[in-house]
């Protein structure tokens, strides 16, 4: 069992405790903004101390479905949407006795790398306030770094986990596609989006993933392939143009490499050719999954409607111009494009067919390489409203993070310090279903580099 | 590209964009089909199109009616009813 398992259940068993912890992060939560909604309900402790994870608060991204609680995707559309079930992911943590606390802001429907996109609240760094928590599971991050909870669940587009995970200086996992179900998730892109972890313990997030990892009836995609991982000897190291990264994620990533081979890796510099293609690719693709999936979106039967209108069409035109936000209308627009007879082939099965061209180079180079190191974003934890950071920036900022969702491939972004006053951190990248080797290199860098929190962070050890 | 082809897209998307909108974000369609196109010169002529990342064989269910057991709550969840039906908004 997880250390930090037992610290948080022999915290919050106590029912003083417990008041204390609800006011807290009360109290913290109002100058960071990650929670939409947060209620701690009754438990009966005594069962919940057997369990892998009981008493273990969870943060829920909102748009994975908790039954009972609201289900906006920090969209005006769903603003007032109650979920009617549970998503399998979270109903395996909660048997686990893990508790949901609370929905978490995010990018309206993943749609972001920054949570400006987030059409119900402000969500800011806990390292900086003035600075973004990354996107579009901010919330899910901040809350972690915040330790407002051990443990949150996210969702990973195109890095919309491992990003605000290292800007907030903690864990962030994506899985491989189809090892943890997405029935109840949202998902804006089905064919690259996979729920996944944000933690401030790496055993935490791993006994929470083997939890999750199942096979599932609702998610055709979802395989109960057994989890791996090689002895890792060899380790390829992308190599990056000096001007690509800020200085301190340059000299966090120098700084990686420079302990691995200390630990006695081979760390060897890597070329993917294929990688000028990954941000034209995974847009094309992304978008025009969200123009198909976010067509249900039409206020009649739920959602934010219109009141009035002349004709069925305007109906639903109305209630989707209200109810989306500038992005997920940029993409929808896009993504529509892209389908559009005439310009499908130059557009969409040429990013299909780019997606095989790197899938394949990516396959050749981890049969060599059970893991490949790379940066998680160019930058740190950027400003708010920030010039040189514009939304068309911030997609081509996507660029090492995309590269795993195309080829529906594990990584996990692993916390290494704090440079400049701000997180930094590095991305490891596996096989698929290769996780074991990304939690057992990440239990090496944890010894080196162990989870930091920001000054006025939630410390429940305080508490007991 | 014609500020029309993306009249036509919005029309085909359900979208309908105020005169602000149109600005932004014909703008920003624009610099984003400019990146596709840079696509262009990636040589894919004898690959397959990957549709889906799923690197195990996909399965199915068995093809047969479950009824869902909490319809209320769904119902719950709409913005008008009327006795169990959904009630849209009159149009003409």
């Amino acid at each position: 069992m997880p250390p930090v398992k037992q610290l948080w259940f022999s915290a919050l068993n106590k029912p003083h405790v417990r008041d204390k912890y609800v006011q807290r992060v009360r109290e913290i939560d109002k100058k960071i903004g990650s929670f939409l909604s947060f209620k701690l309900e009754e438990q009966d402790w005594t069962a919940l101390g057997r369990k892998p994870l009981g008493g273990v608060p969870v943060a829920v991204k909102d748009n994975i479905a908790v039954r009972g609680r609201k289900l906006t995707c920090g969209s005006r559309i769903l603003e007032n949407f109650v979920a009617p079930y549970t998503a399998t992911a979270i109903r395996r943590l909660e048997n686990a006795g893990a508790l949901v606390v609370g929905k978490t802001n995010m990018d309206e429907f993943g749609m972001g790398s920054s949570n400006e996109h987030s059409a119900l609240g402000r969500t800011s760094n806990p390292w900086d306030l003035q600075r973004v928590p990354g996107g579009s599971s901010g919330g899910s991050a901040a809350a972690v770094a915040a330790g407002l909870v051990p443990l949150a669940v996210g969702s990973d587009t195109g890095g919309s986990v491992r990003q605000p995970a290292n800007f907030c200086g903690i864990y962030g996992f994506k899985p491989t596609y189809g090892s943890i179900s997405r029935y109840g998730l949202t998902a804006y892109a089905s064919s690259l989006e996979v729920i996944g972890l944000f933690a401030v313990d790496i055993r935490l997030l791993e006994t929470a993933f083997e939890t999750m990892h199942a096979e599932d009836e609702f998610d055709q995609s979802s395989f109960s392939t057994n989890i791996s991982g090689s002895e890792v000897k060899k380790i390829a190291m992308l190599d990056i143009d000096p001007g690509m990264l800020e200085t301190p994620v340059a000299e966090a990533y120098t700084q990686a490499a420079q302990i691995l081979r200390e630990r006695g890796y081979v760390v060897e510099k890597v070329n993917l050719v294929t990688l000028k293609f990954v941000i034209p690719s995974y847009y094309t693709i992304a978008n025009a999954e969200a123009s198909a999936n976010l067509a249900r979106f039409d206020g009649i039967r739920y959602g934010s409607g219109s009141g009035y209108s002349q004709n069925p069409i305007n109906l639903i035109k109305e209630a989707r111009s209200r109810g989306f936000g500038d992005e997920v209308k940029l993409r929808i627009l896009l993504g529509t494009y892209v389908l559009r007879s005439g310009f499908k082939d130059q557009y969409y099965i040429k990013a299909q067919r780019v997606r095989t061209l790197i899938r394949k180079e990516l396959g050749v180079l981890l049969r060599n390489y059970p893991l490949l190191l790379m940066p998680v974003f160019p930058t740190q934890a950027f400003l708010r409203a920030d010039s040189e950071m514009d939304n068309y920036k911030q997609r081509l900022s996507d660029i090492f993070t995309c590269l795993a969702n195309l080829a529906g491939l594990p990584a996990l972004s692993v916390p290494i310090g704090i440079n400049r006053g701000l997180p930094t951190g590095v991305q490891f990248v596996a096989p698929a279903f290769g996780e074991k080797s990304l939690f057992d290199i990440a239990r090496g860098f944890s010894e080196v580099f162990p989870v930091q929190f920001p000054p006025g962070a939630l410390e429940i050890e305080r508490m007991r | 590209m014609e500020q029309d082809e993306w009249a036509v897209t919005a029309e085909l998307a359900a979208l309908k964009l105020s005169e602000g909108e149109k600005k932004r974000l014909v703008k920003q369609a624009e610099q984003m089909r400019k990146l596709y196109l840079s696509m262009s010169s990636a040589v894919v002529d004898n690959l397959e199109p990957t549709t889906h990342a799923s690197v195990v064989k996909n399965r199915v269910r068995k093809d047969e009616v479950k009824p869902f057991k909490d319809v209320d709550t769904l119902l719950d969840a709409s913005n008008e009813l009327d006795d169990r039906f959904f009630l849209i908004p009159n149009v003409l």
